[in-house]
C-alpha cells in the first residue's frame, strides 16, 4: 500500500514535471535530450496534435505590454485559457452541433484546449507581427485591384486554395484548426517525411544538403531541406508559389521552421519568416506539437468530398438569378 | 536450315539455365539500419497497366483533338492468367465503365487513385521506411499511405487509399490492405472493385534499383476467385530526382464546376 501510494506521488510529480516542460523553457531547464534512431539520428516520429494550441493569438494581448511569454503566471494562463474556452463554445453554434449541419460539437477539436502560452509571436519580443513594407503593402493592393469587381463565388478561384481543397500551404497546414490537427513524422536514414491530415499533405525534407531545386519551379508547400542542429530539426523551405505565401509573403519567402524536443511528448515547433519584400526584418512565431499516439492520421479525401464548393458556387448562381428577377427558377 | 533451328534451341535452354540459375540463388537486398531489406527510394512503374491491367493493343484516345498524344499505348499487361473472373453483373458493369470512361474514371477528376493503382500510375512515388511505420508518398494528387508495422488494426473507416498493415517475411514487405470504398477503378478501362476488395501486396527487392512488386485481389463482390497483378518497380536513378507536386485539382474545376461560372 505504501509503495503504492509512493508510486502514485512519483506519477503526479512526473505529470507536473512534463506540463511545465510543455511550457515555454525556463532558462535553467536543462534541454531535453530525445531518444536516437538506429542511423543516429535525433528520433522525433511519431503522431503529433496541437488542437491545444486553437485559440492562441498571434500577437500579444494587451493585457501583457511589457511582458514576455515567459513571464505569464500559471495562474494567469489558466484564466487566459478559461476565457478562450468560453469564447470559443458560444462561437460553437455557428460551426458544429446546431442547425448548420455541420455535425455536433463532439466532432470538433477546438473545445478545451489547454494553451501553452498566451501568444505564439517571440521574435520580436514585443509579440507584434513587424509592419509591411511599402513594397508588400502595393502588391497586395494590386491583387486587391485584380479582384475588385468579382463577387464572393463568381468561378471557384474566387474561393480561397483551403476552399477547393488545394492546400493550406506552410505553415499553414499545421496551423491548429477546428478539427484535423494530427501529423506524423516519420525518418529515414538522409530523409524526414511529415505528413499533415487536413487537406491531406506530405512534406518530403532530403537531410543531405542538397541544392533546393531551380528557381523556375514553383510549388505550393515549397521546397524543403532539413538538417539537425544538436536534437532540433531545421527545415528551411523556399520556392513558393505566389499563390500560397503566407499571410501576403512574396514568392521570395524564406521559411525556417525548427521542431525543438522539448520533452518525452512535446516538440516546440517555431517558424520564422524571412522575406525583406514583405516584412523590414524576419520574425518568429511558435507553439507545441504534442506526441498523442491516440490520433493516427486518417485519409482526408478533401476535393473527392467537396460539396462545399459546388454548393457555395450554386448558391451563389440561384442568388444571380434572383437579383435578374428569376426567383421561381430558386427553390428553397 | 536444320543448324538454325538447333541453335535458337540452345539459346531457349541458355535462357532457362539462367532463369534457373537467377531461382537458385535469391537476390539479397543491402539491409536498412534495423537490419530489414531497404525499401527507401523514389520507384517507378514503367508498364501500361494504368490504360489496361490487361493485355491490349493500341487504340484510339479517348479525346480526338489530342491525337496521338492520347492514344492508348499497348501493353502486356500486369495480371497473370486472365482474363479477369468478373462475376456475370460485375462483368456487365466493366463493360459499361468502359464506354464512359472519359467521364467516369475517377483519376480524370483527380481522384485519389486507390490501390493498387496508385503503384502503377505513371508517376514516381518515395518510401520512407521506418520500424514502426513505412510511408509511400505519391507524386499523383499527394496521394499518401501509412503503412503500420507495429500495431495492427482494422480500417476505422472506409477510404480511397484504405488501411494498411504490414509485415515483413524475410526480404519481403508483406502489406495487407482493406477498409477501401468502392469508388476508385484500377485503370483507365473501366476494372474495377467493390468496397469489399482486399488487396495483399508483396514487395521484394530484387537487384538495388528493381522491385518486384505482386498484389492479389480478392473482391467477393465482383470476382469469383482472387487473381494476382506482377510488375517490376524501378528506381528513378538520375540525378536530382525527386518527388514534386501534381496538384491536379486546379486542373479539373473547370471539369467539375465549369456549369456554376457565373455567365
Amino acid at each position: 500500500m505504501i509503495a503504492h501510494k509512493l508510486f502514485v506521488g512519483v506519477s503526479v510529480a512526473a505529470v507536473c514535471a512534463a506540463s511545465l516542460s510543455a511550457q515555454a523553457p525556463s532558462p535553467k531547464a536543462r534541454p531535453y535530450v530525445t531518444s536516437k534512431t538506429p542511423w543516429g539520428d535525433p528520433d522525433l516520429q511519431g503522431t503529433y496534435t496541437n488542437k491545444d494550441e486553437s485559440g492562441i493569438p498571434f500577437e500579444r494581448p494587451s493585457q501583457f505590454t511589457g511582458k514576455t511569454n515567459a513571464d505569464v503566471d500559471d495562474e494567469e494562463l489558466k484564466e487566459l485559457i478559461a476565457e478562450r474556452a468560453k469564447a470559443a463554445v458560444q462561437r460553437a453554434p455557428g460551426i458544429g452541433g446546431a442547425d448548420t449541419g455541420a455535425g455536433p460539437t463532439h466532432w470538433y477539436e477546438n473545445y478545451g484546449a489547454k494553451n501553452s502560452r498566451a501568444w505564439l509571436v517571440v521574435d520580436p519580443a514585443d509579440g507584434t507581427i513587424p509592419p509591411a513594407t511599402a513594397e508588400a503593402n502595393a502588391r497586395n493592393a494590386e491583387r486587391a485591384r485584380q479582384r475588385a469587381g468579382h463577387g464572393p463565388a463568381d468561378s471557384p478561384e474566387d474561393r480561397s486554395l483551403y476552399d477547393r481543397c488545394i492546400t493550406r500551404g506552410i505553415p499553414g497546414s499545421m496551423m491548429p484548426a477546428i478539427y484535423g490537427n494530427s501529423y506524423e513524422i516519420v525518418q529515414s536514414p538522409g530523409w524526414v517525411a511529415i505528413r499533415y491530415e487536413m487537406v491531406h499533405e506530405t512534406r518530403l525534407i532530403p537531410l543531405d544538403a542538397r541544392p533546393h531545386v531551380k528557381s523556375r519551379i514553383q510549388t505550393y508547400m515549397g521546397d524543403a531541406r532539413g538538417h539537425f542542429e544538436g536534437n532540433t530539426l531545421v527545415v528551411e523551405t523556399t520556392n513558393f508559389k505566389a499563390a500560397s505565401t503566407y499571410r501576403g509573403a512574396s514568392e521570395q519567402l524564406k521559411l525556417i521552421e525548427r521542431f525543438k524536443p522539448i520533452g518525452p511528448k512535446a516538440v516546440e515547433w517555431s517558424v520564422t519568416l524571412d522575406d525583406p519584400h514583405t516584412w523590414p526584418r524576419p520574425w518568429t512565431f511558435a507553439m507545441n506539437l504534442t506526441k498523442d499516439s491516440s490520433q493516427s492520421i486518417f485519409e482526408y479525401g478533401c476535393h473527392e468530398g467537396n460539396y462545399g464548393l459546388r454548393d457555395i458556387l450554386s448558391a451563389e448562381r440561384a442568388a444571380d438569378k434572383t437579383s435578374r428577377g428569376g426567383a421561381e427558377d430558386v427553390k428553397p | 536450315m536444320r543448324r538454325g533451328l538447333l541453335a535458337v534451341g540452345a539459346v531457349f535452354v541458355a535462357a532457362g539455365v539462367l532463369v534457373a540459375a537467377q531461382q537458385a540463388a535469391p537476390y539479397r537486398a543491402p539491409r536498412g539500419p534495423d537490419g530489414k531489406a531497404n525499401l527507401n527510394g523514389i520507384w517507378q512503374a514503367l508498364n501500361e497497366g494504368d490504360w489496361d491491367i490487361e493485355g491490349h493493343s493500341a487504340a484510339p484516345g479517348r479525346v480526338m483533338a489530342l491525337g496521338a498524344e492520347d492514344a492508348v499505348v499497348p501493353g502486356v499487361g500486369i495480371v497473370e492468367g486472365g482474363p479477369l473472373p468478373y462475376l456475370p453483373a460485375a462483368a456487365a458493369k466493366k463493360k459499361a465503365n468502359y464506354e464512359k470512361r472519359l467521364t467516369a474514371d475517377p483519376a480524370i477528376k483527380c481522384y485519389l487513385p486507390g490501390v493498387p493503382r496508385a503503384m502503377y500510375l505513371p508517376q514516381p512515388f518515395q518510401i520512407i521506411q521506418s520500424q514502426k511505420h513505412i510511408m509511400m508518398a505519391f507524386q499523383y494528387a499527394g496521394a499518401i499511405r501509412t503503412i503500420y508495422m507495429d500495431e495492427h488494426t482494422p480500417a476505422p473507416a472506409d477510404s480511397w487509399m484504405g488501411w494498411s498493415n504490414g509485415h515483413w517475411e524475410g526480404d519481403t514487405l508483406v502489406v495487407d490492405t482493406t477498409g477501401f470504398n468502392d469508388l476508385s477503378w484500377f485503370d483507365r478501362a473501366g476494372n474495377f472493385h467493390s468496397d469489399e476488395l482486399h488487396v495483399v501486396e508483396r514487395i521484394t527487392p530484387a537487384s538495388p534499383d528493381h522491385l518486384n512488386y505482386e498484389a492479389t485481389i480478392d473482391d467477393k463482390k465482383v470476382f469469383s476467385r482472387p487473381w494476382k497483378m506482377s510488375m517490376t518497380l524501378y528506381r528513378r536513378k538520375e540525378k536530382g530526382a525527386r518527388l514534386l507536386e501534381f496538384r491536379c485539382v486546379e486542373f479539373v474545376e473547370d471539369l467539375i464546376y465549369g456549369g456554376l461560372r457565373k455567365k
